[in-house]
């Protein structure tokens, strides 16, 4: 009990225990609205790599201006690809032919679109084993696999298949056979994904030239920089109608493609304003209220001989509790609603490091405006009415 | 103890005037004021409500700015005196308000600590102790865990007169410390503050109304209309309204 300062801001805002409740948790509100905004935002940003994540590869070769896998990869010649071959260090590589074909969907008989993806058969193209150990059954002209995640209710399709039955599908106009499944995971952007052999692909997409891919995967020998292997790759085809990228690099490309041309981080950019100025509107109303109740008080204390400084320091000191009780308390929630909204739309919905100190600091300031506009009543108590 | 010259006053007004208002609403309530309180004693001013009283009370304070004239105390003029010369003087000096002004979400502890920490001497070591020993003094030692809605109004107006003690102030000023109070305990507080100012030498300048405790003022200055009208004690003929005072007014 030797502090030398009487925590006034503390005692005055817990004297009344249920209040103090009702105020944290109006910050709290207000800091969770920002944690889902900001955690929407970057689950759409991430929805657009999940494609990514499903080729095992080290480097990738895209068009130039392509957007991201899917949907708008763009295409080039397969000669690149050869080229890229034969760089020191290149280990594998392997063509990914991409289209979106019609089909007429096992779900329900409408008509439809699923992406296909036609791929070589003798390399290891996907990183999800399930589908990899499917990729020899393939070779059978005509046979595709079809991704479990389609829109839709495709259960007694599946089920057939689990069953063991091979049941056939029309796409792009022929008679392909189901010969299984695989998971790539939800997605916003597309309906169904198939994936066939590159030969398949061919005989479905009767307009597209063999020679005209639309992806490129190279896989280095172990122990080479990724970084300068995608320089040294680059220079050796020396085309500007491609570009070569890490995967995670080009990850960025993408989300970066839909941060810039979507108007998806302006609308949670403005739920986050939404929710700051909420916040501070709780803030200050509790603030102001807080100092209206004291201002007798406080007058009083000014008569004793504290100064308006001390007051103030009275009021920033409710702030900074306002911000600890609002913040921990709505972090832990939105951890907790992170989670609950990932499981039910089958999406990482993660709690980054980066983002609880953004959202921490933007709560701060927030506080600290509110602190701002409160603090000027004090002023107004005037020590020489408390007599 | 000897007083080998004459003390300087605690408190010195000369030619004060103070209004309020400004303009054609300009009302003048204090006019050319001038008084002098002596270190030491316990002064009552009197006089009847809007007097100004109250305002001449927050002036001594420092409460207030003076406008016209000049008002010293504890040595230093107030006049012109900045934020900070108003602040310091305020903290030398103690003050005991018609209501008791408690902080309502601090226990009676940490409200007298106040006193203490305003002083910048709350967290010195004996900081508690010697709040202790006050509320013991006022009577209130079994009460310092409580808030003050857990206590009477006698014993609130103890708890303030402990919170404007505890740091030893050289002043205690009181705008009618006893108007909350029944009669009884309205006594027994002002006693107590007698009591303490004595044993510490304190000047006191308190308003009251109160009839019943004249005679343990050491002097009465009666005010009129912004005017010191009369000052007591000369001798009994002279007290300005002798059938509003006791019989026993003075101890000089
Ligand atoms: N803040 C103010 N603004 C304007 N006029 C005021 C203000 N405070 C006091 N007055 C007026 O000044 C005069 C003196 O007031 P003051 O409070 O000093 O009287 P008082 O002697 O303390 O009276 P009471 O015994 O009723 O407390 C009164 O007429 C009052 O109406
Ligand atoms: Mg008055």
């Amino acid at each position: 009990m030797l502090r030398a300062r009487t925590p006034l801001g503390w005692l005055q805002l817990t004297h009344s225990k249920s209040r103090f409740i009702v105020a944290s948790a109006g910050v709290g509100f207000a800091v969770l609205l920002v944690f889902m905004q900001l955690g929407f935002m970057n689950m759409l940003f991430d929805s657009t790599t999940v494609i990514h994540q499903q080729f095992k590869t080290d480097l990738v070769i895209m068009s130039a201006d392509a957007e991201g896998i899917v949907p708008d990869s763009g295409s080039f010649s397969r000669r690149r690809l050869i080229q890229a071959a034969g760089v020191p260090g290149v280990a594998d590589w392997a063509e990914v032919y991409i289209g979106t074909l019609n089909w007429t969907k096992p779900s329900d008989g409408t008509l439809g679109a699923v992406v296909v993806f036609g791929v070589p058969t003798d390399v290891r193209v996907f990183a999800n084993s399930a589908l990899d150990a499917q990729m020899p059954l393939l070779r059978t002209s005509g046979t595709m696999l079809i991704d479990e995640g389609s829109r839709g209710d495709y259960r007694a399709f599946f089920a057939r298949i689990a069953a063991g039955e091979q049941p056939q599908v029309k796409l792009a106009g022929e008679t392909v056979t189901a010969i299984g499944t695989f998971n790539f995971g939800s997605s916003f952007g597309t309906e169904a994904y198939g994936v066939v052999s590159r030969e398949t692909f061919l005989q479905l997409d009767r307009s597209r030239h063999p020679g005209v891919i639309n992806m490129g995967l190279v896989t280095v020998t172990p122990g080479v920089d990724l970084a300068s292997m995608a320089d040294a790759v680059s220079k050796a085809i020396g085309a500007t109608e491609v570009k070569v990228w890490t995967m995670p690099d080009f990850m960025e490309v993408t989300r970066d493609f839909l941060r810039v041309n979507s108007p998806i981080a302006t609308i949670f950019t403005f739920g986050v304003l939404v929710g700051l100025f909420v916040g501070a509107v709780i803030v200050v109303q509790i603030l102001t209220s807080d100092v209206q109740d004291h201002l007798g008080e406080y007058a009083t204390f000014k008569a004793m001989g504290f100064k308006n400084r001390y007051l103030l320091g009275i009021v920033y000191e409710q702030s900074a509790i306002l911000t600890v009780f609002g913040f921990l308390p709505a972090l832990l929630l939105s951890i907790l609603l992170y989670r609950l909204v990932g499981a039910a739309v089958a999406m990482d919905m993660n709690m980054t490091w980066s983002r609880v100190g953004w959202v921490f600091a933007l709560t701060v300031g927030m506080c600290l405006a509110a602190g701002t506009i409160a603090v000027r009543r004090i002023y107004s108590a005037d020590p020489a009415e408390v007599f | 103890m000897t007083t080998a010259s004459p003390p300087r006053p605690a408190i010195r007004i000369a030619h004060l005037n103070h209004w309020y208002g400004e303009g054609d609403l300009r009302r003048l309530v204090l006019r050319d004021l001038s008084l002098s309180v002596e270190r030491g004693k316990t002064t009552f001013l009197m006089g009847p409500s809007g007097c100004g009283k109250t305002t001449l009370l927050t002036l001594v304070g420092a409460l207030r700015s003076v406008m016209d004239g000049s008002v010293q105390v504890l040595g230093r003029e107030l006049s012109g005196a900045d934020e900070t010369a108003l602040v310091e003087t305020r903290r030398r000096a103690g003050f005991i308000f018609q209501h008791h002004n408690l902080h309502r979400s601090l226990t009676v502890l940490q409200n007298v600590r106040m006193g203490l920490e305003v002083k910048g001497e709350a967290g010195k070591r004996d900081a508690i102790d010697r709040c202790l020993e006050v509320l013991s003094a006022v009577g209130l030692a079994d009460h310092v865990h409580k808030y003050q809605d857990q206590i009477s109004g006698g014993q609130k107006q103890r708890a303030a007169v402990a919170r404007a003690l505890v740091g030893k102030p050289e002043l205690l000023l009181a705008d009618e410390p006893t108007a909350a109070l029944d009669s009884k305990t309205g006594r027994e507080v002002i006693e107590l503050v007698q009591r303490l100012a004595a044993e510490r030498g304190m000047t006191v300048l308190m308003v009251t109304h109160d009839n019943r405790i004249l005679d343990i003022a050491d002097r009465i200055v009666e005010i009129e209309d912004g005017r010191i009208l009369s000052e007591a004690p000369p001798k009994a003929d002279a007290i300005p309204h002798p059938e509003r005072l006791p019989t026993v007014w003075t101890r000089v």
